[in-house]
């Protein structure tokens, strides 16, 4: 007779309902990549190439795609350095009040809503300015790039351990030197990851964009002090027409959008390799 | 000012942790080109005074240190030196071998000489590389993959590369603290060989919490228990006839 025992029950009960939770969270991530998959590829497929390089006109969207670059470069541009610095700067001096007081302020601006972002560029570049520009943009995108960057950064810098400090000190070698030629580069796979999760996500930002970026798709952009477009606001725009032609075109572009972030985020994030201890 | 015939003299160390008195009012002569080993039980301040010899201390804000440490003559705490100068006299090599996982193993040696200037061509970067090697038993085991990385390295190997990044710099004196602790007995034999070797150049500074090591590499031996040096002097003095009931009682593995 096979013989009860209540400790494998109750191990293999246990074991299922993690296994279903689990599948529970996982679960939207495919369905959203296989839902933009199946009804983005038709628009893709029957429109073909003037779908990446053509105009809102040609039934393509080349400036948006253009303009989520541009707005990514430029964030990356002025954002990356500075946050950098203030990652190595939270974790060199993480007890000194300015450094507490930086750590304790980027964990807040992570979790800030990008839409008050959106809003202060506004008031400081817009509307001085008079127009919407991919300055403002890249701008906006820049201040909620930035404490992610940071945050990564000094995470990533602080796993290293203490005794490597200790070695290159102990060998005559600058703080300045030990933190850019010793710690950094064996964080690096931490401190590259994290610039890429950061960029990946101020890429596929909406509410930011709104009243800095504008908005650009009958023509390629030209300046930097004049509109652009971006993927994820052609997708907000698109979706608020009644047209099921437009519907369509989001679906095209939201798979494009999908394609860029998997073609970007896949070869990276295999090519850094982990420094082996 | 005078060369001393000691390579560290300590005179009334005092050493506080926030308010924790690790080390207290410690006096301590180390001769030059002998093997100085300071034993203790763990969590006795052995490395934490170790630390103060090169003022690695320094990087840690809590830390204070009272009184003075003077290396060849030199005050290393007043204006007489400034901690880098200090510490590349003052080789040090640590419990955990860690050569820089990201560097090869000819890069972890270059590193320091690049970054104090201690070589003026490639051909004697090179050279010196080769020497430091040779000195440390390190050379036949790797001369055929200088760019290969120390992860490929055993754990007796990696401390050897360490030791020889430490001689590259041609320091005067070696700390070693615990630096066999984490390694086969082999491989710790190899490094008590070259302990053995090495002093003839060098002054080292071993710290331990195995008596027996001490016994066997050191010439001098100093015993310090919860922060106070309880008895120094010659090893063979302080094995046979020690002046202190607790050094007796830690020598014959009383001491918990």
């Amino acid at each position: 007779m096979y013989q009860f025992d209540m400790r494998r029950i109750k191990e293999y009960s246990f074991l299922g309902v993690i296994s279903l939770l689990s599948f529970f969270m996982i679960f939207p991530l495919f369905h959203i990549i296989f839902t933009v998959f199946v009804d983005g590829i038709g628009t893709l497929v029957s429109t073909g190439p003037v779908f990446i390089t053509g105009t809102l006109d040609d039934g393509g969207i080349g400036p948006a795609i253009l303009g989520t670059l541009i707005l990514s470069f430029f964030a990356s541009l002025i954002g990356i350095p500075i946050a950098f610095a203030v990652g190595v700067y939270a974790y060199e001096y993480p007890y000194s009040v300015i450094g507490k007081a930086t750590t304790a302020l980027l964990e807040i601006t992570q979790e800030f809503p990008t839409i008050l972002v959106g809003l202060f560029v506004t008031q400081i570049l817009v509307l001085p300015m008079g127009t919407y520009s991919a300055i403002a943009g890249a701008f906006a995108l820049a201040i909620i790039l930035m404490p992610y960057v940071a945050v990564y950064t000094k995470e990533a810098m602080s796993q290293i351990p203490f005794s490597f400090r200790e070695a290159a000190f102990s060998l005559g070698v600058t703080k300045v030197k030990t933190v850019f030629l010793i710690i950094a580069p064996i964080a690096k796979r931490g401190i590259l990851t994290g610039l890429l999760i950061s960029v990946a996500k101020v890429a596929g930002e909406t509410a930011p964009l709104l009243f800095t970026a504008g908005g650009l798709y009958q023509t390629y952009p030209d300046s930097l002090t004049q509109p652009v477009g971006a993927i994820p606001l052609l997708i907000y725009t698109l979706v608020q027409s009644p047209s099921p032609a437009d519907h369509a075109m989001a679906w095209g572009a939201s798979l494009v959008l999908l394609l860029i972030f998997l073609a970007a985020f896949i070869p990276l994030r295999l090519s850094i390799k982990e420094v082996r201890m | 000012m005078s060369e001393s015939e000691y390579a560290i003299e300590v005179e009334n160390l005092n050493i506080y942790y926030g308010n924790n008195h690790v080390i207290k009012s410690i006096n301590l002569k180390i001769p030059q080109k002998t093997v100085f080993a300071i034993m203790g039980p763990s969590g006795c301040g052995k490395s934490t005074m170790l630390r103060s010899f090169n003022r690695l201390l320094d990087l840690n804000k809590n830390v204070r240190v009272n009184g003075s440490v003077h290396l060849f003559g030199r005050d290393i705490y007043t204006g007489d030196m400034d901690s880098v100068e200090v510490r590349r006299e003052v080789g040090m090599v640590f419990q955990y071998p860690n050569p820089f996982p990201h560097l090869s193993i000819y890069n972890n040696i270059a590193l320091g000489l690049k970054m104090n200037k201690l070589v003026k061509s490639d051909k004697e970067l090179d050279e010196r590389i080769e020497w430091a090697l040779k000195k440390a038993g390190l050379w036949e085991e790797v001369k055929h993959r200088l760019n290969d990385y120390p992860s490929g390295l055993s754990g007796g190997q990696r401390q050897r590369l360490v030791i020889a990044r430490v001689i590259a710099m041609k320091p005067k004196v070696i700390m070693m603290d615990e630096p066999t602790a984490n390694i086969d007995p082999v491989g710790s034999k190899k490094i008590e060989d070259l302990i053995f070797e090495l002093k003839k150049d060098y002054t080292i500074v071993l710290v331990t919490h195995n008596p027996a090591q001490a016994a066997r590499v050191s010439d001098y031996v100093a015993f310090i228990y919860l922060g106070e040096l309880v008895e120094a002097g010659e090893t063979g003095k302080i094995f046979t006839a020690p002046e202190s009931k607790l050094t007796e009682k830690y020598l014959t593995g009383k001491l918990v």
